[in-house]
């Protein structure tokens, strides 16, 4: 009975692994279907698989919408690999996992924005894990959906959103009061304050990615050239090796890929917290609370005195 | 090659659309992250906690016990230990005044007997005079027949008298008993 159970447990296992890494290597064989042969430096972005024809304008299907799919599913998966079979007693690697991702997130939650905001350790939690599994895709050879401005300004736009609804917390009185301080000649320069936040938030993250993707295509190809030059002069196939790719542009793919990877997706998640938590104006907003019970209250009072 | 012809995006372009899929990706992830990764291990967080909270109020409680415990059985011990020392104690006067008691009746009956040796010496005292007595007056008859049957020396007789007198004086007729058979 026992071991049946354990038979269970572990094919599960192998099939939410299965579910974890198959997307990506969908994207893998699909890409490498599609990839066209390129010569020299090729600096474009994402590639367009169809078009969907759309009101506004035209929805391309493109390796970036594709690849965030498959970033999306591979996070479902790990989310139930890593809470599958979660016991009360941890008995196994992954729910310290688990356990730590979470606290962890809390913690910095907690720390940056306040107890108020406790309920948005999901939110950061999922920014952080989609930006760092996007930008993690060109490790893979996949194209990074972080470098591509749409994806971000998604992300960076609902961020907004949010920043705005927690400044109309007060009622938008309030919020179209604040655009004019501190005096109201100030205030084309406060409305464009509002909008570049979330524009710079998705420029900051993609010019990072794209960058060092750019960087890297430029050094390859500036170090094929030198090769060439350096073993041009022996005939055959070995005239055309290119030796000095070999290290470089891996300790390169270190810097650009993993680090600024993880560097990136925290910033990103920190300025949200941060924006978030300072552009909700809690004192005033307590206070209007209490004033709120106050006249509720004088209400009810006048009420039963009218009724007695 | 599946598509003979690639096109590629600008490397910057603006599309709503994608952007929109994008922020309904996030979303997505979020509804995930949140049902899949954060109410379980926030259940098992608050369930160990839970446990752990329990534990934590047994141990007490039970401490509180043994405390308690501990208490009861210190106030019975000492409360033995005095019950002790009293009973102790009212032996101890119980026995004091039994010794009293026997030693004031002893004290009584030895005054009695010595009483009772007094009266009886001095019964016999009398006896003994009353004795003493009636030889002194068989012994004066006796004289006093002598003293008829023949001369009176008056030295002699005079010399008698004072003998007599001394014998009851003295009160000890023994003596006077002796002389007036030696003579």
């Amino acid at each position: 009975m026992k071991r049946e159970k354990d038979f269970k447990f572990i094919l599960v296992d192998i099939l939410l692994i299965i579910g974890i890494i198959l997307p990506i290597v969908c994207g893998m064989v699909l890409d490498v279907l599609t990839s066209p042969a390129v010569d020299g430096v090729n600096i474009t972005g994402a590639r367009i698989y169809f078009t969907i024809n759309m009101p506004i304008q035209d929805f391309p299907i493109t390796e970036a919408q594709i690849n965030s799919a498959i970033v999306v599913i591979s996070l479902l998966f790990l989310c139930l690999f890593l809470t599958h079979g979660i016991k009360e007693k941890p008995d196994s690697i992954r729910q310290h996992i688990a356990e730590y991702i979470v606290e962890k997130t809390d913690s910095l939650v907690h720390d940056n924005m306040g107890r108020y905001f406790m309920s948005f350790a999901p939110f950061i939690a999922a920014i952080m894990g989609i930006s760092l599994l996007s930008s993690l895709l060109s490790l893979v050879g996949l194209f990074p959906p972080t470098s591509d401005i749409n994806i971000i300004a998604g992300w960076s736009i609902l961020v907004f959103f949010i920043i705005t609804h927690y400044k109309m917390k007060c009622g938008p009185l309030y919020y179209l009061k604040g655009l004019t301080e501190p005096i109201v000649l100030l205030t084309p320069l406060n409305i464009l304050g509002e909008v570049s936040t979330p524009i710079s938030m998705a420029f900051r993250h993609y010019g990072n990615v794209l960058s060092g993707s750019v960087i890297s295509v430029l050094i390859t190809a500036a170090l094929q050239g030198l090769s060439q030059k350096l073993l041009g002069w022996i005939p055959g196939t070995l005239g055309q090796f290119p030796l000095l790719q070999i290290g470089l542009p891996a300790v390169l793919s270190i810097y650009f890929d993993v680090f600024s990877s993880c560097l990136q997706a925290f910033i990103f998640a920190m300025l949200t917290m941060l924006n978030i938590s300072t552009a909700f104006p809690q004192e005033d907003y307590l206070a209007r609370q209490r004033r709120k019970a106050e006249k509720r209250r004088i209400r009810n009072a006048g009420k039963m005195i009218s009724t007695n | 090659m599946l598509v003979p012809e690639v096109q590629n995006l600008d490397i910057i372009s603006v599309n709503i659309w994608q952007m929109l899929v994008s922020m309904i990706n996030l979303l997505l992830l979020l509804l995930i992250i949140k049902k899949f990764l954060y109410k379980p291990v926030r259940e098992a967080l608050s369930k160990r906690k839970e446990t752990i909270d329990g534990q934590y109020s047994d141990a007490a409680r039970a401490k509180q016990n043994a405390v308690s415990a501990q208490r009861a059985w210190e106030d019975k011990l000492s409360e033995a230990q005095s019950d002790a020392d009293a009973i102790i104690d009212e032996a101890r006067i119980a026995a004091k005044r039994k010794s009293d008691d026997i030693i004031s009746a002893a004290d009584a009956k030895a005054k009695v007997i010595v009483h009772r040796a007094q009266v009886d010496a001095e019964l016999e005292k009398k006896k003994a005079q009353a004795s003493i007595r009636g030889e002194i007056v068989d012994v004066s008859m006796l004289l006093t027949e002598k003293m008829i049957g023949r001369e009176i020396n008056e030295t002699d007789h005079r010399k008698l008298i004072d003998s007599f007198i001394n014998g009851i004086d003295s009160a000890d007729g023994i003596g006077d008993d002796d002389n007036v058979n030696n003579q």
